[in-house]
């Protein structure tokens, strides 16, 4: 199978959106770094990898944890990270998912 | 008078079964669950293993007369029941020390389970276990450092340590992949590790990812104020090329890296264990290939005898099984080889599997490593179990957090630490743990999120491999 050069965008993820790519366009409406309702439907990875690096240094900021983001972050993390929990549980994931290739 | 050549088939039980003999406390003994062809006696059967896994032969050959087969030979001294299971029988065997070369447990297992497992007489033949004399683990160069002085190097104590392996799946690059471990160690795991698998693959070649990894280890000591490690797999196609990685390494100033000892080979993990106790490394070992030795309960080699092996040719950390979680393992053999990584001394103890005595003498011990299935749920138990001597990998329950990486690693950290508070306060965590992560998480978003995503969940699947059942 060819492998796809365009992203299929957030609202189309496998798992409900509970993928790396998923995480980094979440994280991204967090910090402004995109719009809230932007998927990057038909981004090409080039776009999705230099969104990575930004999403990256505004994490760097706050030692790459929630807990450390201040209070406005906080409530917006909480508020867009929550709602695509709910979303995905609601599309089938659930975590065990994520333990199930171990060995 | 002088010996002389005589052709012809003889009975092994004649030379092989000896009843009456006392072991000595230099003999290498071995236990065997053996599953004979039908209508074999079973003296018989357990000297031919005797004689298989040592000097025999089916003639006596001219060759016979050079050594001294009565000093050399293996003697089946006793055969016993397997609880439950009348299709087989345990046959114990006594090997003279010099029989083999010192330092060398691929001398051992060559004989112990060289031709033997092929021969026709059996059915089936499981090694179940091994007595080390003292005077043989002395001639081993056993951990490269021991779990005392990896503390010392680490400057952590009295908890266990937390890891993750970082998936290849996330499909990174070298320079993504250094990030997944940093975030990892930001967010509070102690170390972070190669998949058994990933060696040097075009994806990834080892040096840019021993680079990025180095650079993760760096920014993360350098923000936390913590040593931080990363088992980079110097595992290789040959022993010049692991050798190089491992060189590499060091040079970079990584203070651990890793091996897959059944597949690299033993003799290959010998060397390398006995350069990182040289060069003041940690060696980190995956059992990768251990479930075709060790899972079918009447053939192979059980993990316990592999076990002994590893610890003889050195490493610092062996994967264990996990007890809880949804992979194999039963809990009072998986115990047994916990102590065996570890203690100095432990007890034939029966209801755990272990067959003999086996006394470590000063060589350090193996950390444990739990690793695979688990996630935050487990930690109480986990911690229960394994005590602080043990690495808790927890892969899927770390990446798998909605919130990424360094937050799953979070998760896990703040519940280890309320785990060993609440334990060293003396309250029972396997009764209590649901309180005690539940206090914790509401100073932790990060454990608390951690806890919806992983619910409290019992695997009840029955494992393959078990104690024999009178034993319990």
């Amino acid at each position: 199978m060819a492998r796809p050069d365009k992203y299929v965008g957030l609202n189309n993820e496998v798992n409900g959106g509970m993928t790396t790519i998923g995480k980094i366009i979440r994280d991204a409406r967090v910090f402004g770094l995109i719009g809230e309702t932007e998927t990057c439907e038909g981004w090409n990875f080039a776009g999705v990898d230099g969104l990575l690096d930004k999403v990256n240094k505004e994490w760097d900021k706050y030692g790459c944890l929630v807990s450390n983001l201040p209070p406005e972050l906080f409530e917006k993390h909480q508020s867009i990270h929550g709602q695509a929990i709910e979303d995905a549980k609601a599309a089938g994931w659930c975590g065990e998912a994520e333990t199930d290739d171990e060995k | 008078m002088a010996k002389t050549y005589s052709a012809g088939v003889k009975e092994y039980r004649e030379t092989y079964w000896m009843p009456e003999y006392t072991p000595k406390e230099t003999d290498i003994l071995a236990c065997f669950k053996i599953t004979p062809q039908e209508g074999v006696p079973r003296e018989e059967v357990a000297a031919a293993v005797a004689a298989e896994s040592s000097t025999g032969t089916w003639t006596t050959v001219w060759t016979d007369l050079l050594t001294d087969l009565d000093y050399y030979k293996g003697r089946a001294y006793a055969i016993e029941d397997v609880p439950g299971d009348d299709t087989c029988y345990y046959a114990f065997v006594a090997y003279p020390i010099d029989l083999f070369e010192e330092g060398s447990v691929v001398n051992i297992l060559t004989s112990l389970v060289g031709n033997v497992f092929g021969f026709k007489a059996l059915r089936a033949l499981r090694l179940e276990d091994i007595r080390f004399p003292v005077a043989y683990v002395m001639t081993c160069n056993g951990p490269p450092q021991g779990i005392q002085v990896e503390r010392d190097l680490l400057n952590k104590y009295g908890r266990p340590m937390l890891g993750c392996t970082i998936k290849p799946k996330l499909g990174l690059s070298a320079k993504n992949y250094g990030r997944a471990c940093y975030e990892g160690l930001r967010g509070g795991l102690d170390f972070t590790k190669d998949d058994e698998n990933v060696n040097s693959q075009p994806f990834m070649r080892w040096r840019h990812r021993f680079d990025f990894v180095m650079e993760a280890i760096h920014k993360a000591e350098a923000e936390t104020g913590e040593r931080k490690g990363h088992y980079l797999n110097v595992t290789a196609p040959t022993s010049d090329e692991m050798m190089k990685r491992a060189e590499y390494a060091k040079e970079i100033g990584a203070p651990i890296i890793m091996h897959d000892y059944l597949t690299g080979g033993l003799s290959a993990n010998t060397q390398l264990a006995q350069w990182c106790q040289d060069n003041g490394m940690l060696l980190h070992i995956h059992r990768a290939m251990h479930a075709v030795l060790d899972r079918n309960p009447h053939h192979g080699i059980h993990f316990r005898v592999l076990t002994k092996v590893l610890r003889l040719s050195g490493g610092d950390h062996l994967h264990s099984g996990t007890v809880v979680g949804k992979l194999e393992g039963d809990r009072d053999a998986t115990l047994g080889w916990i102590d065996i990584m570890r203690d100095s001394y432990i007890k034939e103890d029966r209801s755990r599997g272990i067959f003999f005595d086996q006394d470590w003498g000063s060589m350090p011990g193996v950390i444990p490593v739990a690793s695979g299935g688990i996630h935050v749920w487990h930690m109480p138990a986990l911690v229960s179990i394994f005590g602080d001597d043990s690495v808790l990998q927890f892969g899927g329950g770390t990446l798998g957090h909605p919130w990424g990486n360094a937050a799953g690693a979070a998760a896990n950290r703040v519940a280890v630490e309320a785990c060993v508070e609440a334990r060293n306060s003396g309250v029972e965590l396997e009764k209590e743990g649901k309180d005690i992560l539940t206090n914790a998480a509401k100073h932790s978003p990060e454990l608390k999120i951690a806890m919806e995503t992983w619910k409290e969940i019992k695997f009840e699947f029955d494992t393959v491999d078990k104690i024999d059942v009178a034993h319990k």
